[in-house]
């Protein structure tokens, strides 16, 4: 598993990543995801890759570029190419992979269903073939009591005996709950991490679980990058994206990551459906989230009964808001 | 990025100090190429053609045009000091970074965050080093402009010369994005070297590459076995010699040994090894003024010494390959009419060979010992860590861990100051790349062989060795040298490879862990310590190595020669205060050698003998012991006394081998605690470890 990319995942992260081998960041001023799609528009016109961006001269690039992108600027982003081979070697130390939106290897689920909103590269440990099953997504908050917590690890087991990953964000509470759930059960989980991906892939309770092959942790973000609230939101529409339906445990009400995440697939993205609980004391958010369209979760105690809801759901998918190719 | 002829030709006078040289053929053509960015370029050109030069120009053209600093990456930093002071003339701020100078890193790591280095030279360990990485590295990273790596060969895996961490630039180099400027040097590739670099340089690659003939040498080949014949041939044909050179030998010992014996002769020599450290500098300022005869050295004086006028290299042993040899041999005669090569081979040649090959990588044990140590271990281990938990050494641990994680992904990292185990396993590859490349190193030691029996054509030999063009051969050489032995200066060196004095410092501290039994930690007091000892020999040597060998495993008595050869090298020691009583570290295993043999030492000496020291218990014998903190323990307890008041006055403490010192420290510790006066250690043989 040597890294190799292409010279267009080279630009990817040459022009929006920080490219962390340090104690400080350094770099010049990073593109935005948004920028740099529009960067590979403006190519894509011009019959024109990023890759082309480290493969001509500057002359040969388009006029239009400078308008978008300071020259300048540009330029010293396209200079990393040290930081570039630097930051790979730090990461395939610790078994990191990195792929690009353009590359083979890029997960499917996040390019096709979020055309606009795919991160240019994704970081990863783990066999990535497990971001091509689906699953479930499960979803709530860092701070939950025994009960839901118990409530949590079931649902992961149950997912488990029915075959299907448990899809998170891989932090505490929650996410943990049912990846344990899953994982203890013989089930495969994917962490869709919003910081810290290198200490996560070091950590040695998850080491068997990503060598046999049954966990498989992801980020947008570099993989020295710590907690960042921004990011943790930004994430979580890639934990429903790579599922085929999610499960909201519990949410604060018109606040939060858990309540922000939901409503912008029950209200924007519609890429699957979103259930809440149903049992226990569900709180004034899940209660709104229901108003916004969510569906009670029908609670279903075999492995047979959860295979069947999920597979009626993923029949009949919701569709995208928007189908805009990306280059 | 503009390039002016006329500017590069201004800035090569600047940098050579000549005001009317000119580019050699294709040097200005690769500093055209490096400054205007025209894709990745490899040069092959021999020692002296003027590489550094290619790369100190076009720095300073990116640097004046604004570009970011330049990397260099070598492997043998400490030689570049002459292709520095180019570098400063030319107004180049070149500083490197390397295990000698150490002193200055912490000023260097500054300059470097402040942006006031232009070129940056160093070691792929350097590189492969977390912290420098983590804190200096990364402040520039950002903004290098040119990345040179010296050495390319090193590269490939079928280059002769192998170099673990050049595992870490090969990945550098494939995933380098083509927009970076990247300039491979090296002076031995031969065909499959250069396929080997095509393709992980890129299919855009440009080379250079020169002529590799060097037709002022003159080459021959003189099997002497003995270290005493070839020692007594030296002697003898070095002040001979017109000009300075270089003798090289294959160990650090030798290179000591050879040196002294040929200062015993009268003759201005000095040893250079990767120990002489902070005097390198100097010594090669002395040969480059021609102020020694020669440097006796190990290939730690190598690639990059620059020396137009070097006389004569002289091989004391024969190294691992011919493309080696021929690197090593092509110092000489660069600027000179006729310079001569010659090899001496001996019996001990091929297995230092084999040793350095069957050693290169570590074992399926090491590895499965290493890796369960750390994985018993959630937080991971250190070395010192290791060493009490796994009964394996110094070297071969730290060789493990280091090949390991070169490894890409690799199965252990290291996270703060502990071995860690990543999610990952050790591929089958690596156990395949070993035996490849081990298989290679033994065809080059054959290859070598054959050369060491050539009679004539040495030059073609090597030539066609490297894939060069051996037809422009010079047939009209001086005469080589004499190949007999004086008879007087081969009984003189006999008797000077008999007299070594090799010291036993004593140890100043109980290991990490201490001696739970003894109940010892910490520092050992000065009063409780055994004084510098002396070894007659070392394990298996040309003096006395082979008869202490004998005594041991074959008569299971020393030899009386052994007793006169210490009562001698007492006399030269003279340790005071004199001791006045002779004991000795017991043994289960052996219960008569050493006191026999000790027993005769003190007749000899009119000492008493008193064998006050005895085993409490049979323990494994300390040679299984694979590291000095395994050793310690098992010395743990082991030994006491049997007499209660000893004799008063210094004593000398014998044993037959010397290895990690801890039986030694113990006894003396005993001998100390009740009573004794001062500890002097004396064993027949010291055992080195690789």
């Amino acid at each position: 598993m040597t890294l190799s990319f292409s010279a267009n995942t080279q630009a990817a992260l040459l022009l929006t990543a920080p490219l962390i081998d340090g104690a400080t960041e350094s770099h010049p001023s990073l593109l935005s995801p948004t920028e740099y799609r529009k960067v590979c528009s403006l190519l894509s016109r011009f019959d024109m890759q990023p890759s082309d961006l480290v493969q001509r001269s500057s002359a040969e690039l388009p006029e239009q570029l400078k308008a978008l992108v300071d020259d300048s600027r540009l330029r010293a982003l396209l200079d990393r190419g040290f930081q570039l081979t630097q930051a790979l070697e730090r990461w395939q130390a610790r078994a990191i992979w990195v792929t690009g939106h353009t590359e083979e290897t890029y997960p499917g689920r996040i390019s096709t269903r979020l055309p606009d909103h795919a991160p240019p590269v994704m970081y990863g440990c783990g066999d990535r073939r497990l971001l091509e099953l689906g699953g479930l997504a499960v979803v709530g908050s860092r701070a939950v009591d025994d009960w839901l917590t118990q409530y949590t690890e079931d649902v992961g087991r149950l997912a488990a005996q029915a075959k299907m990953s448990i899809i998170s964000g891989g932090a505490r509470g929650i996410d943990q709950a049912s990846m344990r759930g899953a994982l203890d059960a013989g089930g495969s989980t994917v962490g869709v991490l919003s910081d810290s991906l290198e200490r996560a892939a070091l950590n040695r309770e998850h080491r068997e679980f990503i060598l046999n092959g049954q966990l498989t942790l992801v980020s947008p973000y570099d993989p020295s990058a710590g907690f960042n609230i921004g990011h943790a939101m930004q994430r979580n529409k890639l934990i429903y994206a790579l599922s085929d339906a999610a499960l909201v445990m519990n949410s604060d009400f018109e606040k939060g990551g858990t309540w922000a995440g939901a409503i912008e697939q029950l209200d924007k993205f519609r890429l699957v459906p979103v259930y809440v609980r149903s049992k226990g004391d569900v709180g004034k958010g899940l209660e709104a989230l229901r108003q916004h369209g969510a569906i009670p979760w029908p609670e279903p105690t075999r492995a047979d009964d959860l295979l069947q809801l999920i597979e009626k759901q993923s029949a009949e998918p919701g569709s995208p808001a928007e189908q805009l190719s990306l280059l | 990025m503009n390039y002016n002829t006329s500017h590069a030709l201004q800035l090569l006078r600047l940098a050579t100090a000549i005001p009317n040289a000119t580019f050699r053929e294709d040097q200005e053509e690769a500093v055209r190429h490096v400054v205007e960015g025209r894709g990745r370029l490899l040069v092959v050109q021999k020692t002296g053609w003027g590489k550094s030069l290619v790369y100190f120009i076009a720095t300073k053209i990116l640097r004046d045009a604004g570009s970011g600093p330049a990397i260099l990456i070598s492997p043998l930093l400490a030689l570049m000091r002459n292709q520095i002071s180019a570098a400063t003339r030319l107004g180049v701020r070149a500083e490197t970074i390397n295990s000698d100078n150490e002193t200055e890193w912490l000023e260097i790591e500054n300059k470097i965050r402040r942006n006031e280095i232009d070129i940056l030279l160093i070691s792929p360990e350097r590189l492969a080093n977390e912290r420098f990485r983590h804190e200096v590295l990364s402040t520039i990273s950002a903004r290098i402009s040119l990345l040179v790596i010296d050495e390319a060969h090193c590269i490939s895996d079928w280059g002769h010369d192998f170099r673990p961490h050049y595992r870490l630039i090969e990945r550098i180099v494939r995933t380098l994005p083509s927009n970076l400027r990247l300039l491979g040097t090296t002076a031995t590739a031969n065909n499959r070297v250069m396929e080997d670099l095509k393709s992980v340089l890129g299919s855009g690659l440009t080379i250079l590459r020169g002529d590799l003939n060097r037709p002022s040498l003159i080459l021959q080949t003189l099997r002497l076995p003995d270290q005493a014949e070839r020692l007594a041939w030296l002697a003898e044909q070095l002040p001979k010699l017109t000009g300075s050179g270089i003798v090289y030998t294959l160990t650090k010992r030798d290179a000591v040994q050879v040196s002294e014996w040929l200062k015993s002769n009268g003759l201005n020599v000095e040893p250079y090894t990767g120990e002489t450290g902070e005097q390198r500098p100097e010594l090669e300022q002395k040969l480059l003024d021609n102020r020694v005869k020669a440097l006796i050295a190990t290939t730690a004086l190598g690639m990059g010494f620059d020396k137009p006028d070097l006389a004569f290299v002289i091989h004391y042993q024969a190294p691992g390959s011919v493309v080696a040899y021929y690197q090593q041999v092509g110092r000489a005669g660069r600027a000179i009419d006729a310079a001569h090569g010659v090899l001496l081979s001996g019996e001990e040649d091929a297995d230092i060979t084999y040793y350095f090959i069957e050693s290169a990588f570590p074992t399926r044990d090491e590895v499965k010992d290493v890796i369960a140590a750390i994985e018993a271990y959630p937080d991971g281990l250190s070395v010192p860590e290791l060493l009490s938990k796994i009964n394996l050494s110094k070297g071969r641990i730290e060789k493990t861990i280091q090949l390991l994680s070169l490894e890409a992904p690799s199965p252990i990292v290291k996270a703060k100051a502990k071995w860690q185990l990543t999610p990952t396993r050790l591929s089958d590859q690596f156990w395949q790349r070993a035996q490849r490349l081990t298989e290679l190193r033994r065809a080059e030691q054959k290859q070598m062989q054959a050369y060491v029996q050539l009679q004539s054509g040495h030059m073609e030999f090597l030539i066609k060795a490297l894939d060069g063009d051996p037809s422009p051969m010079n047939s009209t050489y001086p005469p080589p040298l004499s190949t007999t032995i004086d008879e007087s200066l081969l009984h003189k060196a006999i008797s000077f490879l008999r007299r070594s004095n090799l010291p036993i410092e004593p140890r100043r501290q109980w290991p990490t862990g201490g001696m739970p039994v003894y109940d010892l930690r910490g520092n050992i007091p000065l009063e409780l310590r055994p004084e510098e000892g002396r070894a007659l020999s070392i394990w298996r040597d040309a003096g006395w190595g082979k008869l202490v060998a004998e005594g041991k495993y074959v008569h299971g008595r020393f030899a009386d020669e052994l007793v006169e050869a210490c009562r001698l090298l007492l006399e030269r020691w003279n340790p005071q205060p004199k001791p006045v009583w002779v004991t000795c570290i017991p043994s289960v295993r052996h219960p008569t050698l050493v006191p026999d043999f000790a027993r005769r030492l003190a007749a000899k000496l009119g000492l008493r003998f008193n064998p006050v020291l005895t085993k409490t218990e049979e323990r494994p014998e300390q040679k299984t012991m694979a590291n000095a903190t395994q050793q310690a323990r098992n010395v743990d307890g082991s030994l006491a006394l049997t007499a209660l008041s000893l004799p008063a006055g210094s004593v000398l403490l014998i044993d037959d081998m010397v290895d990690s010192r801890w039986t030694m420290t113990v006894g003396a510790w005993l001998l100390r605690k009740y009573g004794s006066g001062e500890v002097f250690p004396l064993a027949l043989a010291l055992t080195s470890r690789g």
